[in-house]
């Protein structure tokens, strides 16, 4: 099943997309070389990131996407920490 | 003017490296300069997609070298560049380092002329000039030209160290691009362009002189020690006698760190590296610290500081630092 991440991305309050923004970008800059994440999804966040957009809901959901492509484990760590219940039990693994 | 610019060597993937390029471009940096080694990300991809992604900051390798790559092939390369990017491309080009030549078999054979020649072709091949170029070390025949023009210029920078390097680059370069970090390594590099431009009839207005130096800044200094210390450790290891004597640093120091490094002992090789070794051979500490060590680097004459690896702990907290607590302090005064 295809996950829907921009539905729980809109569940994200606004004064939290800055701050969760920059903990996923993190997660792909400063991960392993060997999670690398598809060329064209990276090409998407440069082009949001090209327009400060990192932190809307398209940014988002690319930007999550990537980071649970990339590392599942630290994405869910990002999502814990932000207290967000929903998103965290729909990309809970089964 | 004083200028500030970054320095990336394209061992992450492409994105990577354009994402922090766009972060320097946003927080105001003014030049971005990519490194040429063979067993890296190709500088030419990596510049071409940053080209593709800024709007203001300048860009080109920091540094080609005209053994592994023919000087005519860097014209085509940065002329290529500056349709993607007009008037924002730069050429750093300087003679290499001898370990990396010999890797692949080339010798560093007559450095000053190689550059010479190099510069002069280069800036030849993107005039289209229609009698080619008559050098001793490289040639082209008439009508080896391009099939496209370029519009504007594209200043070259020349990679020194050495004195008789530094005179050229004084003597020939739209700018030079110092290899050192220390005032008096600066101090002592800026009077040798300085007579080199004298020589050549010119005046150090029309030279852009920058400090290309190994930077680490993070929260505090000991992080920023941490981070910059391998970086420090081949600096010395690869410095000759009387640089490390300058610097009062033993001789034995510098062969003791080679031999670990060849052996890859590196706790061995990173643990002998200390206090001195890093403020001889590096921009270093909190954001403060390293304003204070920029201010005095910009008191020798040089007009742009580059900031070359490893940057700090991380690269993008270390922008962002560099970005907000110190360049400010330059660019507002």
């Amino acid at each position: 099943m295809k996950m829907n991440y921009n539905e729980f991305v809109k569940q994200v309050p606004k004064t939290m997309r800055g701050p969760l923004s920059e903990n996923l970008i993190d997660i792909i800059l400063e991960g392993d070389e060997s999670l690398a994440i598809p060329p064209s999804l990276a090409k998407t966040i440069l082009h949001y990131w090209q327009r400060d957009q990192l932190d809307s809901e398209a940014g988002l959901t690319n930007l999550l996407k990537a980071t649970f492509e990339a590392d599942p484990e630290k994405t869910l760590k990002v999502v814990d920490a932000f207290d967000l219940k929903e998103l965290r039990v729909a990309l809970q693994p089964a | 003017m004083r200028s500030f610019g970054i320095e990336f060597v394209p061992m992450e993937l492409f994105w990577k490296t354009t994402y922090y390029s766009m972060q320097a471009e946003k927080l105001g940096y003014d030049s971005v300069w990519i490194t040429d080694h063979f067993n890296n990300r190709n500088v030419y991809v990596s510049l071409a997609f940053i080209a593709n992604y800024t709007d203001s900051i300048k860009m080109g390798p920091g540094v080609t070298n005209p053994y592994l790559i023919h000087p005519v092939y860097t014209a085509q390369s940065v002329a290529s560049l500056n349709e993607v990017a007009p008037g924002r491309v730069i050429c750093g080009i300087g003679a290499g380092d001898r370990t990396t030549l010999e890797m692949l078999g080339k010798k560093m054979v007559s450095p000053l002329r190689a550059m010479r020649e190099s510069v002069e072709l280069i800036r030849t091949q993107i005039a289209r000039e229609k009698n080619g170029y008559d050098g001793k070390m490289f040639s082209t025949s008439p009508g080896a030209r391009f099939n496209f023009k370029t519009k504007g210029e594209i200043p070259i920078y020349i990679g020194a160290q050495g004195p008789k390097m530094l005179g050229l680059a004084g003597e020939i370069g739209d700018g030079a691009l110092i290899n050192a970090s220390h005032p008096r390594d600066i101090e002592r590099a800026v009077s040798l362009i300085e007579a080199g431009a004298e020589k050549a009839g010119r005046g150090m207005d029309e030279i852009d002189v920058a400090a290309y130096t190994s930077f680490s800044v993070a929260d505090d200094r000991k992080s920023a020690m941490k981070s910059v210390v391998p970086v420090v450790a081949y600096i010395v290891a690869g410095s000759p006698p009387q640089i490390l004597e300058r610097h009062e640093i033993p001789v034995e120091s510098g062969d003791e760190i080679r031999k670990n490094l060849a052996e890859r002992n590196w706790g061995e090789a990173f643990g002998a590296v200390n206090d001195d070794m890093i403020d001889a051979f590096s921009i270093c500490g909190d954001p403060d610290q390293c304003v204070e060590q920029v201010d005095e680097l910009f008191k020798t004459g040089i007009t742009h500081f580059i900031t070359g690896s490893p940057l700090g702990p991380s690269k993008k907290k270390s922008i962002n630092l560099f970005g907000h607590e110190v360049m400010p302090h330059f660019k507002e005064s």
